[in-house]
Parts: C-alpha cells; structure tokens; sequence
C-alpha cells in the first residue's frame, strides 16, 4: 500500500466557517430563532384563520350568524328609537313601522340582503374578535351581555386547570419515565405498561368515577366548582379552597393521559439509550446521572415535547365536558350550557376561542423547540 | 520481553450474551499481548467478534450479557477486578480510550463538538476549570487536524471525516496509555479514509500512547499496526508480527485472507473462501475454520491450542505444533 | 409477517383484549339479531304504554345478589290471572263485580310506586269501584272510591296519603311498626264495585313497582336501560370501525397521491394537517350537530372528513416515501412480477405494519368521540347509544340521587370496550415496530 498524502480537506461547510467571534455568532442565532418564530406565528395565523373560516360556514349552514346579526341589529334599532325623544312618543303601531324601516335599512346597510360569500370578510374580522353582540339568555360572571365578555371571563378558569394539570402532567411522566427506563422489565414497568389502555377513556369518564368516590362515598372532597361559595375572603382561604377543587378534576386529566404518556416517553427514552452516543458517553466514564441527562433526556426532548403538544391538543377537546361534569366555570362548562340553551353566538365564540388556544399551544410548542433543538437554532436542514 | 513492556494482557476473555435464538459465545477464550508504544490490529470479518472483543476491554458489555470472564492486566494490574463504579473513574477514558465506528451517532447531537472533546477532562477532575479544558481541547484538536472553531459547531454541521477527527482528539484528550479504534474508517469514503489514516500515522509518530486497532479492511489497517491478530469466529487464530503477516501468514485462514485482497505492484490472482463463517450460537467442536480449510486433516477434529511457533508468533493450528 | 402475529399470542394482555372484543361482536350480532333495528328504536323511543309497568330509575335486579340486599321487584297482578274476579248480574243491566288480587310480599325495601291499570268496556257510566287494602295483619283499609277507568296512581294520590299519615301509598300501606321496614306476607287489594251496562266488562291489574328491574336498571323514562346497553355496543363498534377505516383509507389515498404526485400537492397537503391539527374538532362537530343535523350519519361523516388530514397523514407519507424509492419493487418488475404479486409480496408486507396497530388503537378514540358527543346532548336523537345513556343520567343527577348504576353502567362497558382496543393495539405495534422488539 503506497503512501498517498492528500492535502487536507478543504471544506466549506457553512457560510460561518470564518466566523470568529461569538457574539456575531450568538446574533445570527437569535436572529434565526426570531425568524423562525415569525415563519411559525404566520402559519398557524393562517391556520387559524381558515379554521375561522370553516367554524364560520358551518355556523351559517342553518343561516344563523344572519339571525345573530339580525337579532344584533333588532336590538339596537330598539334601544335608538327607545333612547329617541322624537320617535319614543309615537302611537304603538307607528313606531313599530318605523322600527322596522330602521331594521330593514340597517339589514341593507350590513349587507344582509348580499349573498353570504361577500359578507365572509365581514363575519371573518368580526370572528377573529370575537364580535358577536349581546347573548339573550346568558351573562358573564361580570354581569355584561356581551358575547366577547361572556367568553373571555371564562378563560382563566379554564388556564387554571389545564395549565395546573398539564404541567403536572408533564413533570411527573417524564421523570416516572425517565426512572422506568432504567427499570426496564420491572415490576413498575410491567404495571405502567398494563395499566397504559386506561388511557383509551376520556378525563370526563375518570371525572365521573372520582366524583362518586371521593365526593358522594366518601365526601372528603368537592363535588364541583373552582371554589367553595361564596367564596373565602383571604387570599390564603382562596387559594386553599381552589387548591381543594382543583384535586379531583386534575386528578382525572392525570389519569386519562399520564399511563400512555409515561409508556411512551420511556420507549423514547429506551430506544435512545441504544443510541452509539449513548455508549460512547459510558465508555468516556460519565457518571450515569450525567449521561441520563446530557445524553438520554436532552436529545430525546424534542421528540417528547412533540408527543406532549399532541396530548396538550387532545386534552383540550376533553375539556368541554370534564369542565361540566365537574361544574368548573370554565369555557367548557359555557360550552355546554350554551349547547343547551341553543345559544349560537356564545357556542360560536367558544369554538373559536378553542381554535386561537389550539393555535397558541401549537406556537408554544414551537417556541420550545427552537430553544431545545440546535437544529433550529443554527438552521441548517430541513425544518420541522 | 520483559513485564515491564507489556501494557496490555489478556487472558481467556469470555463474552457470551443471550438472544431469542440462544447463547451466542462472541468472544470465546481470548488472549494476547500489547507492548508499550506499539500498535495492534485485530483482523477479522464481520461476526468473528472482534468489535465485541475491543468493546469488552472497556467493559462495553451488551444489555444481554451472559458470561464476561478472564483477566485483564493494565500495567501488571487485573483491571477485572475493579467494581463498575472504579472502573469508570478509574480506566475508563483515562488509561484507555476508544474511537468508535465512524457511524453519524457516535456524537451527541445536541451538544457542542468542542464541549463533548473537552468532557472527560472535566469528569475525570483533569481539568477543573472550562478554560483550561478548552485550552486542551483546542490542543488535541490541533494534533488531529481539525480547525478550532470546529469546537463551537454541532456535530450535525460536521461532514463524516471531521467527525471522525474530532472522535479522534476526543479520545487522546486525556493522554490515555491505550486507545482502541473499532473500525475508524470503515463508514468513510476513500479520500477520507486516507486522511484519517495520515493523522493516526502522524499521531502514532509524535506520542506514546499504544493503539489497538479493529477492523476488516486488512488494506488500511496495514499501514499502521505494528503487530497483528486474526479473529476467526470468536477466537484467535494467528498474532504475529504485522509485517511477517501481511507478506507470509501461516494460519490457513490468515493466507486465504491475504490471497483475497488485492497489492498493487504485483500481479495477483485473487481468491476467495468458499463457504460461511460458523455460527457463534452453537461453535463446531474443534477447529473452527476446519471446514473450510483446504488443508484439514484427521486431527482438526480436536480444538488445536495456540502454539508459539517463534518469538512473539502464533498460531491455532495442528500444522504447526 | 405472519411471524409478527404468531407473536401476538405471547402478550397475554392482547390475548384479553381480543378475547375481549370478539365477545363484544358476538353480543352485538345476537343483540341485533333478537331485537332488530326497528323494534329497538320502537322500544327506545319510550312512550308511555311500553313502559308503563317498569318503575322510574329502579337499580339492577343482580344487586341482590348481596346478601344484605332484598330490594323490592316488580310484580303485576292481574284480574284476569292472578287475581279472582266474580261478576254478578242485579239486573237492569247493572252488574256487581268483586275483583280480588292477592300477592306476597317479603322484600326489605317498598315498593317505588303502586298503580292500578284499568281495562274497561262501558258506556255512558263507567264502573264504579271501591278499594280496600289488606294488609298481611288482616287490617282492612278503605282506601278509597275511584271510577273503573284508565290508570290510578294510588302513589299520588293526596287523599290517600293524607289517609296515611303523609306517607305516600306505596310506603303507608306497606308500614310495618318498624318505619324502614316493609310488613312482609300477603298483600290484598279488593275491589267492590258495580257496572252499569250489559256489555259492560272490566279487568285490572295492579301493579306494585320494585326497586330494581332487569339487567342494568331503568332510567328516568322507565325504560329498561339494558336495551339500550345491548344496542348501544354495535352502535358504538360500528361507529368506532366505520370511522377508523373511513379515516384511515381517505388518508391513506391522499398520502398515496401526495407522495406520487410529489412537490406542490404534497407541500398542500402537509399544509392542510397543520391547519388539522388546529382545528378545535369537538366544537365544529358540536356547531354541525346543533346547526346542521344530529344524524349519526352526518356525525360519522363529519369526523372522518375532519380526521382525513390528521397527524397520521406524515406517518402514512413517511411510509409511501419508503416504497416509492425502495428498488425493490423496480426489482421485481424487471424479473416479471405480476400486479398482484408485488403487492401481496411486496407491498402489504410493508403496509400492513404501518396500517394495523394504528387503526385497531384508533378505533376506541371515535368510540369515545361519538359518546362526547352523545353525552353533550347532541347525539343521534333516535339510536340507543351508551353517551346518551350518561347524558340522561347526568341531567338527571343520577348520581347525586344514589343512581350510580345509571352512570357507571354504561360507563363501565365503554371503558371495556375502549381499554379492550388499545391492549390490543398496544400489542400490536410492539409486534410491528422492529425499533421497539430490539430492546
């Protein structure tokens, strides 16, 4: 074999390959990271907006954003003529003719007499803010009518519980998963893995369970609420109280999802350990706390925080009727009150609601993934 | 031949692991000799487990281990004796080290090149501060031909050869007495391959640290071993002098091996062995490459020991005891 | 392949789970069978004269299995059976008629309700009856006079249970001394009275409703809830089936022609299932329910359209992907390889993996998506199915009235049935996912 000495490679791996400095390095990440996410919030914007779009011509199937419209603009027509002097003295009949001038020039005005296609944009801005005039039968906790109102003083409730059960979701399957995959063929494992088609059943369904359980068999905790009423005047009370009727809705959310989330993220997390890197860091003498954590969970992350955001999204949906069945004054339970008072513009805002939250989930995600996956940060490949 | 040059001993290494289809006996009975500042090569194709030898010096063992016996003297000391946890502190990366396969795994994704080369110098306490690290870092670096600001990329930015590189200074990072490299080019191009070659050729020349190589391609591997060994189906078979055993091996799988591959200024014919390798689940009872040999005769029926047929050559074959 | 589900047999938690589902399928053909399509909506749809003699909200009869539970049945005593009548003429056409209906009693807990159901012939008069109760003491309490027509719900009648005490019928006259206690022995109700025209006829049946009934209770409506357990399971199974393949094979095609027509459309259709992923899929079944039609037909249909670009859409590409650059295919087309062949051979080994576990794990998610959705209120209006089962009971606070049976019930069978697909599934995509067999 003769000696071939061939000069070294000359390679042009990146357009950085003569950056020097770290500090032009760490701006052209963030500005890859900020672009990205820019990319990110225009898509699932447009997303949204077509999710809009369809929430909007199915709601106008059976021609009812025109009744709410209408409605809308029978309601001001009467509080103007009521409101004026001129108009409010007239005979009865008179000024009911005259109201219904006013309606049917309003009608003209709005359009309600053009085909619905044109009117779309209208109806479109109109949905993406949530503007959809007074609930006849319902009110927010506030007292107001309005629609917007009605909807947007429910959110936080709903935060409330699903941002307390998601993170404790989160936390407690990854490191029961993180612990399993070190026990592989345990007994724990053997349990998690036959007890991971529980999560076929929805929360609601472990909702009902719980319920009977602990609040009617043994009532040690509530039945329903977010807060004992009327509620604890200290804020220590108050959040006591919440903290007590937070237990069991939590505590269904965490059995419908944590035995599926925790099988898993430990077969990521096995499958992963096979990984040469894997081996490599053993054969460098990390310690195996240091190689769990460097070399298992920080490149298994992003895949699992991919699998979480999909649970996030199916939890959501759960939501509606967790929410009712344990009567926590959230969008859910809005939700089903204005399914059966037939209310359309309430039942109209939620699900849009429910759309922008499933698009900022979608965005968080995002987020999260340009932080975690170096692959974002530098930019080079395919993204997600 | 005094102890006092023997870096490495190994005696009777036994590694079997369990699988659905039975005991595989992957390393079966191993033993040879390492001299300080020497280099080498562990011949054999695929399945004759040698990959599973070298991993098992560094105790690499596989999830599903079976048997892992026999002795091995680091300097004069049995370092199977050591408890995992001494181990790691002990042997591992810091008396001996490993360049892996050249696959696109062998480097976490998620950090940076520059930190997982300067890693073990921080686990092991010999370096205590980052910047001292880096500094080494920046040195092995050097050493191997990989330009420094390699140290800020992932390795995803890499191509294949500047990763092998980088594996390479990561495992001279600690000076370790013995670096093993299982098949360090075999995932590389040629070019790359030849590159590679050059650096470990440059390295071997410029410190002390003994080499042990393991691989199938016999055509590179001859330009650095000093010594060689032939794995054959889970077992020695031939260890001698690399030059005396690419111009004249003795054991018949070793001249089958050296008439199949190819030189360049001579006219050869080139050959090939008929038949399989035997399975490592349920080995043949004595010689293990006696069905295919052309040169069997009635005693291979017996497992041949190793005999010493000069100074430092071996051989496992009845023809020569 | 057929390697993989030989290995299936291995996990005795797929084993259930199948052993499982096939007892489901054959309960729902049998169920289907004895009672058909139209005699179950018949049934289900409640009206007063089917029900009449099941008590409202009444538990299963097998919870007195217990031993400390003897929980009241329902008996019916009729005239015409069980009971004596005599009928004599006094002339003019006037007749007198004594009816009397014995029954034993000896259960722990009253009766929810007594009724009496009159069948009555007559004419310008109708019959003219007096009541009196006999208690197994042998004290005799007039209970009252009514006309021998239509139905008597001696439970609400004021009169009757001011006679008592404030105790409605069906506990007053069953009081023993000890208040929670029935008095246990033979019960009679006479019934004295005249008809007053030749043809004349009347025939009674008392009816003295239990605290259980049946196989699964009954609900608010009186109807025996077992019906609607039994035909809610196809319901559900074929719901759960139909929008699994519909779902599956839509994207199955679509990923097909996104893959072979590459570049635009497939850039589209990634598109389109992130735009899927967006959309909140209850509230636009719940808005198409309320404002379109709430015809299991429209729902399926719905679903499976929503569904069409899910995230199994990149899973199904992924695979298509595969084989269209595998030469294996370019391989056995060069050696002469009929259609048929590369597919059977080639292709399904490789479809199939892919396919099988993720519909048989998805099959419990529209089981469920269709039982939200019946559980909101806006299920099929006609068919049994087990959500609207819990919806009755939620809107009724069964379980806040000691009716859990009404809850759980069907509850219970849609766990089984949910938690019967995914051990399977699970199992499944364990024998397939080589990745997950190497550890």
């Amino acid at each position: 074999m003769s000696n071939i000495e061939i000069p070294e490679e000359q390679e042009n791996i990146t357009e950085l390959a003569n950056e020097s400095a770290s500090q032009k390095f760490f701006n052209k990440s963030f500005a890859r990271i900020f672009k990205y996410m820019l990319t990110r919030l225009f898509t699932i914007g447009i997303a949204v907006v077509v999710g809009i779009i369809l929430t909007i011509f199915i709601a106008n199937w059976g021609g009812y954003l025109d009744e709410i419209k209408k409605a809308t603009i029978a309601e001001q027509v009467g509080i103007s003529v009521r409101e004026n002097p001129a108009l409010r003295d007239l005979p009865a009949d008179e000024r009911t003719k005259v109201i219904q001038e006013m309606i049917a020039i309003q009608e003209r005005r709005m359009g309600l007499d053009r085909p619905f296609l044109t009117r779309t944009p209208g109806y479109l801005i109109s949905a993406l803010t949530l503007n959809f005039g007074w609930a006849p039968t319902m009110t927010s906790p506030s007292g107001s009518r309005e629609v917007r109102l009605i909807i947007l003083e429910r959110l936080p409730a709903t935060l409330v519980l699903f941002g307390t059960a998601q993170l404790f979701l989160f936390f407690t399957a990854l490191f029961l998963a993180l612990f399993l995959s070190r026990r592989y063929g345990s007994t724990l494992d053997k349990i998690i893995i036959a007890l991971a088609p529980a999560s076929a059943a929805p929360a609601w369904f472990y909702g009902i369970f719980l319920i009977l359980f602990f609040a009617i068999i043994f009532p040690v905790l509530p039945f329903g609420g977010m807060v004992a009423a009327p509620p604890p005047l200290t804020t220590l009370g108050y959040a006591l109280s919440l903290i007590e009727h937070l237990v069991l809705p939590v505590l269904a959310i965490l059995l419908s999802a944590i035995f599926v989330s925790t099988y898993s993220w430990r077969t990521f997390f096995l499958i992963h350990s096979s990984e040469d890197y894997v081996e490599m860091a053993k054969a460098k003498g990390l310690p195996s706390r240091m190689i769990e954590r460097k070399y298992v969970l920080r490149p298994t992350l992003p895949p699992i925080i991919m699998s979480f955001a999909l649970t996030v999204i199916t939890m959501w949906m759960g939501g509606i009727v967790l929410e009712s069945v344990f009567v926590w004054p959230g969008l859910g339970t809005l939700f089903f009150e204005a399914i059966g008072r037939g209310e359309t513009a309430v039942i109209l805002g939620t699900t849009i609601i429910y759309a922008y939250l499933l698009g900022a989930t979608l965005f968080i995600t995002d987020i999260i993934f340009a932080l975690i996956d170096p692959r974002v940060k530098i930019g080079t490949g395919g993204n997600a | 031949m005094t102890n006092k040059d023997i870096l490495l001993e190994v005696e009777n290494i036994r590694l079997y692991f369990r699988t659905g289809a039975g005991l595989v006996q992957a390393v079966d009975n191993v033993s040879l000799n390492l001299k300080k500042g020497r280099s080498m090569v562990i011949v054999g194709e695929s399945g004759s487990g040698k990959t599973s030898f070298g991993k098992s010096i560094l105790r690499l063992l596989p999830r599903n281990v079976h048997t892992y016996t026999g002795r091995v003297l680091l300097n004069g000391t049995d370092i199977m004796t050591l408890s995992d946890e001494q181990f790691r502190r002990e042997i591992r990366w810091k008396r001996i080290a490993m360049v892996p396969q050249a696959a696109m795994n062998s480097l976490n994704p998620v950090i940076k090149v520059g930190v997982q080369v300067a890693e073990p110098l921080l686990v092991h306490g010999i370096a205590t501060q980052n910047g001292i690290a880096r500094e080494l870092a920046m040195k092995a670096c050097q050493q191997v031909g990989l330009p420094v600001d390699f140290l800020d990329r992932y390795p995803f930015e890499l191509s294949g050869g500047m990763r092998q590189r980088a594996a390479i200074a990561m495992a001279l990072v600690t000076k370790p007495e013995l670096v093993l490299l299982d098949e360090p080019t075999s995932a590389l191009d040629v070019l790359t391959q030849a590159n590679i070659m050059n650096v470990l050729k440059r390295i071997k020349r410029e410190i002390d640290t003994s080499f042990i190589l393991v691989t199938h391609d016999i055509a590179t591997s001859s330009e650095i071993a000093d010594d060689a060994a032939i794995m054959y189906a889970g077992q020695i078979v031939e260890v001698c002098n690399a030059s005396l055993f690419y111009r004249e091996p003795y054991h018949p799988y070793s001249k089958k091996l050296m008439a199949s591959v190819p030189t360049l200024r001579k006219d050869k014919e080139l050959e090939f062995i008929k038949g399989q390798p035997p399975s490592l689940i349920e080995p043949p009872r004595g010689c293990r490459f006696a069905e295919r040999c052309p040169s069997r005769f009635k005693r291979c029926s017996e497992e041949p020991n190793l005999f010493d047929v000069s100074d430092g050559h071996k051989v496992k074959c009845w023809l020569y005891s | 392949m057929m390697n993989s589900l030989k290995l299936l047999i291995r996990y005795p938690a797929a084993v259930a789970g199948v052993l499982i589902i096939f007892f489901l399928i054959t309960l729902s053909i049998i169920t289907v069978i004895t009672i058909p399509y139209s005699e179950a909506i018949r049934l289900w749809r409640g009206d007063a004269e089917t029900w009449q003699e099941s008590p409202r909200t009444a538990w299963p009869e097998w919870i007195n299995i217990l031993p400390w539970e003897n929980r009241s049945t329902t008996q019916v005593l009729s005239s015409e059976e069980t009971g004596t009548k005599d009928v004599r003429a006094l002339g003019e056409g006037i007749s007198e008629i004594e009816i009397e209906l014995p029954f034993q009693f000896h259960y722990d807990g009253f009766p929810t309700e007594l009724t009496l159901f009159f069948q009555s012939v007559y004419g310008e008069r109708p019959p003219h009856i007096e009541l009196t109760w006999i208690n197994p003491k042998g004290q005799e309490l007039k209970i009252g006079t009514i006309e021998g027509r239509g139905a008597h719900r001696l439970s609400i009648d004021d009169e009757l249970t001011r006679k008592l005490d404030g105790r409605p019928a069906h506990k007053g006259l069953f009081l023993d001394t000890d208040d929670n206690r029935p008095l246990k022995g033979e019960y009679k109700l006479k019934l004295n009275g005249w008809m007053f025209a030749e043809e004349d006829n009347l025939d009674v049946r008392l009816v003295v409703y239990g605290q259980v009934h049946g196989l699964a209770g009954t609900d608010h409506l009186r109807r025996d809830l077992s019906i609607g357990l039994f035909w809610g399971i196809p319901v559900a199974l074929a719901f759960g089936f139909l929008a699994a393949i519909g779902a599956q094979l839509n994207t199955f095609m679509l990923a097909a022609i996104g893959v072979w027509y590459g570049k635009w459309l497939d850039g589209i259709f990634r598109w389109l299932t992130q735009v899927n992923l967006i959309l909140p899929i209850l509230p636009l079944l719940i808005m198409i329910g309320m404002f379109f039609s709430r015809s299991i037909w429209v729902i399926l249909g719905s679903v499976i359209i929503l569904s069409i670009f899910g995230s199994y859409y990149f899973v199904l590409r992924a695979m298509f992907l595969q084989i269209k650059g595998a030469s294996y295919i370019e391989a056995a087309k060069a050696y002469g390889a009929g259609d048929a062949r590369i597919i059977f051979k080639y292709l399904m080994p490789k479809i199939i993996p892919v396919l099988l576990p993720q519909f048989v794990s998805i099959i419990p998610a529209y089981v469920f998506l269709e039982a939200t959705i019946s559980v909101l209120g806006l299920g099929d209006l006609h068919l049994p199915t087990l959500g609207k089962i819990i919806h009755d009971a939620h809107s009724n606070a069964a379980i806040f009235n000691g009716q859990a049976y009404w809850m759980i019930l069907p509850g219970i069978i849609l766990l089984v049935m949910g938690v019967a697909f995914a051990m399977v599934g699970y199992t499944l995509d364990r024998v397939f996912n080589p990745r997950l067999r190497q550890i």
